[in-house]
């Protein structure tokens, strides 16, 4: 190597190294990070019992990486490169046809489930009134055939006929409902949730189970809210570059539906649709303002039956589908409504606001993996 | 620390290199001692003391050596015996007292014997050597007392080289430790080399690993025949780029400081013999086995009988050198008994067959070798092993078997190339003028890719935190 080679080699190596020592000294630390949809690592406090319990350094090195000025770049970098050389996912998601991410999935833990299920089951048998039991699947079930050939994903179909031989419960073939509209936009591409429009076959599916005539598409005139929404998958997968989702609803809340929601120490007024958080990342929340311990929703409909429906987030879209057919729909998250589960049961629950009818709504993933299902009592 | 973190390359390195260069001459050994408790430090804080401690004793076991040898050779001897007998003691504690307390209490009436869940200090294998190689040589006269307490410390503690080799003898830098002339040729040369080594332990070993841990951790009834070699396949290249790129950083950054150290890995897999395969995999802990055990056991003068001895011994020790698990110790052996039979009989025959065969047969011996390293208990290595035979319960193979392949074929095309020195050649046979305008390129190229890796490591999102 000639000299005037060796002394572009240094500055190149030593301007690389400190032009973004000093980006990253000058350059405000962030907090919250929208493409990833979560808090980045602060500056750890320095104390000798942190350094001395080796919490200092390893909170420091994920705040170099955190803070690293223009992560999202390399980020996005980094999953370029692996697509370059040849791998069909990035963080364990597929970068499936028509910008659908879709990750695969993993069997449950085996104890985990038949604890869920055999909980489902003994509430079935002792509620008093009807319970009909639905479980969701997700994008990597229903539009598996877009999956990488031969990529992993454990089949969820086959979690849903276990759970269902043993559930004890009148349960609801959501299943079927999905995959004869595979071909629509019934999954969001960036995000674990269904689309209003997949909402909308499970609600046909549900009212026929349940002896009740739904409403046809036809009756519904959906309206485009956002044309931005880049959900948790596209969060979780550094995969940046493909295109946004829709999110539409297909009906307004009626002026006579009430919703209150149980969150904080008093019951505050809510809404089927919470259009601030089109605003925010988090645009899903969008249906019933995120998830709540407790919503109640009353409607003009008081000759209908009352139901309770004990659910994951898939529903807060499914409910508005439900306004015209039930004079009260509650909605209960067991993962937030552990305190006032510690001294009632939901069959008190049932009993004390005379419930008619009790909807169990999961997907297929939160059912395999949540721990306080067994709280169903 | 490690070198291949955001935390090394953006803010230790330009702040040590940095004051390295500004400060007078005189005060760039007494930085580098600074620094190099710094980054030793970083895990494990505690532990200085420890370093701190190693590099005492040595210190003044070399002041007290190079005295008596002399006029007292018996009292050196002394000195000498009774601080080689600290290093190992040190080394025996801190790294397999818990695997020697849970052996022996599964003998009855030793159960009392408790494991003390130490937590091994980075680097002690590669810095007891390293310091123990210091008396040694002062005693056999191969090298003078350092009597400046902060360049024995810098030799020590020298970042570079500190947690994973290469294992430099203090004879190899004694003449570097005082005055290191520096230039621009050899900072650049250290760059290039930086460069390679990043590139092939972020880029290659880290990708190629995680097959690895897939195949690894698969359950025996999911373990196919042909998905056990590529987990085992990936593996290998997986430690050959991870050790060999850490072992370029190390030289590279060495380089940067005005050092020279010795190479450590030579293109092991295009070996034609296992013997051959040692000479080129880890040389340097190859060398001071030879220099400061198999050579003082007798080596080869003491008869054919005492050679083979010298050999397993030598061999027990390297592989149990490795780790504290038993399984180690029989990866020694393991190769042991391939140098043997090579010794006695295989290599005359494999210098005369063709040289496929010899290539095949040793990168076999490496692969299946690699079982029994990585694997952390005999009936682990046992269904790996049958998998691989063809005995396991997971059958020929299976769909997921050819999605890895097809996903990572692309990289293990790169990687197998890259393990063989045709890249060089090339790039070495390029006009002056190519090489000029390309290597600042492919310096920025890797330095750009691998930055992009290392910001995307720890991206460990809680997607529900906010919801």
């Amino acid at each position: 190597m000639t000299k005037r080679s060796s002394w572009i080699q240094i500055i190149i190596f030593t301007a690389f190294i400190s032009v973004f020592f000093v980006i990253n000294l000058i350059l405000p630390d962030k907090g919250f990070s929208e493409r990833e949809n979560r808090e980045l690592t602060k500056a750890p406090e320095f104390t000798l019992e942190s350094l001395f319990s080796k919490k200092f350094g390893s909170k420091f090195e994920s705040y170099t990486t955190d803070q690293f000025a223009f992560r999202d770049s390399w980020t996005t970098l980094k999953a370029r490169c692996e697509f370059a050389v040849g791998k069909k996912e990035n963080k364990g998601v597929y970068l499936c046809g028509n910008d659908t991410l879709i990750e695969g999935y993993k069997p449950p833990d085996k104890k985990q489930l038949d604890t869920n299920i055999s909980a489902v089951k003994d509430f079935s048998e002792n509620a008093g009134v009807p319970v009909y039991f639905a479980l969701v699947p997700g994008n990597s079930e229903i539009n598996s055939r877009l999956i990488p050939q031969n990529a992993p994903n454990s089949s969820q179909n086959e979690i849903i006929d276990y759970c269902y031989e043993k559930s004890g419960a009148k349960n609801i073939d959501i299943y079927s409902a999905l995959a004869d509209h595979a071909d629509e936009y019934i999954f969001y591409r960036t995000d674990h949730h269904w689309t209003s429009l997949g909402a909308f076959y499970a609600y046909e599916k549900l009212m026929d189970s349940m002896g009740i005539a739904p409403a046809p598409l036809s009756s519904f005139s959906p309206v485009t809210v956002s044309d931005s929404f880049y959900g948790t998958i596209y969060s979780q997968s550094g995969i940046s570059w493909v295109k946004p989702d829709t999110i539409e609803i297909f009906t307004e809340q009626d002026d006579t539906t009430e919703v209150m929601n149980y969150s904080g120490a008093e019951p505050s007024e809510g809404k089927l649709y919470d259009y601030a958080f089109l605003g925010k990342k988090d645009k899903y929340s969008m249906f019933m303002g995120g998830n709540t311990p407790l919503s109640t929703i009353k409607t003009k409909n008081t000759e209908a039956p009352s139901i309770l429906i004990i659910r994951d987030s898939y529903v807060n879209s499914l409910i508005p589908f439900l306004q015209n057919d039930f004079s009260e729909i509650h909605v209960m998250d067991l993962r937030y409504y552990k305190v006032q589960l510690m001294t009632s049961t939901v069959t008190d629950y049932i009993k004390e606001h005379d419930i008619d009818e009790v909807l169990i709504c999961y997907s297929v993933y939160n059912f395999g993996t949540d721990a306080n299902v067994f709280m169903l009592r | 620390m490690v070198f291949s973190s955001i935390l090394f390359m953006f803010i230790y390195l330009p702040v040590v290199l940095a004051v390295y260069y500004i400060v007078p001459l005189k005060w760039r050994n007494p930085w580098l001692f600074v620094v190099n408790l710094v980054f030793y430090g970083w895990g494990e804080p505690v532990y200085i003391l420890l370093m701190l401690f190693s590099i005492i004793i040595n210190y003044i076991s070399g002041i007290y050596v190079g005295k008596y040898r002399e006029d007292n050779i018996k009292k050196a001897k002394s000195v000498l015996v009774f601080n080689i007998i600290i290093n190992l003691a040190m080394l025996m504690f801190f790294k397999y007292y818990d695997l020697f307390a849970n052996t022996l209490r599964l003998i009855p009436g030793l159960e009392f014997i408790q494991p003390l869940g130490i937590a091994l200090p980075i680097g002690i294998s590669f810095y007891t050597f390293q310091t123990m190689s210091y008396p040694i040589d002062i005693y056999r006269g191969d090298s003078d007392v350092q009597k400046n307490f902060i360049s024995f410390g810098t030799f020590v503690a020298l970042f570079p080289q500190l947690i994973a080799g290469p294992i430099i003898r203090y004879k190899d830098v004694a003449s570097q430790l005082g005055f290191r002339a520096s230039s621009a040729e050899q900072f650049a040369s250290g760059i290039r080399r930086f460069s390679i080594g990043l590139a092939k332990k972020v880029l290659i070993a880290n990708n190629i690993g995680k097959l690895w841990d897939t195949y690894s951790a698969m359950a025996s009834s999911d373990l196919t025949f042909v998905g056990s070699w590529i987990g085992i396949v990936a593996f290998s290249l997986q430690i050959y780029f991870d050790f060999s790129g850490y072992s370029d950083m190390a030289v590279g950054l060495g380089r940067m400081l005005g050092f020279e150290f010795m190479e450590n890995f030579n293109y092991p897999y295009i070996s034609h013999s296992v013997t051959e395969f040692w000479r080129r995999w880890h040389i340097s802990l190859g060398t001071w086995f030879r220099d400061y055990v198999y050579i003082p056991l007798g080596g080869n003068r003491k008869g054919k009988a005492r050679q083979l001895l010298n050999i397993c011994i030598v061999w027990a020790l390297t592989g149990f050198w490795h780790g504290a698990n038993w399984t180690f110790l029989l990866w020694g052996l393991y190769y042991a008994v391939f140098l043997i039979i090579e010794k006695l009989y295989l290599l005359d025959a494999l210098n005369r067959a063709p040289k496929f065969i010899g290539h095949f047969y040793t990168i076999l011996v490496a692969v299946c070798g690699w079982v029994l390293f990585q694997l952390n208990s005999l009936s682990e290595c046992g269904v790996y092993y049958k998998a691989m035979f063809g005995l396991g319960d997971g059958g020929f193979v299976s769909p997921v078997d050819s999605y890895y392949f097809t996903s990572f074929a692309v990289m293990f095309a790169i990687a197998i190339i890259a393990c063989t020195p045709l890249a060089k050649n090339l790039f070495d046979r390029l006009p002056q003028k190519a090489k000029s305008f390309s290597t600042p390129a492919l310096i920025l190229l890797a330095l750009i890719v691998c930055t992009g890796y290392l910001v995307d490591a720890t991206y460990n999102p809680f997607l529900y935190f906010r919801f």
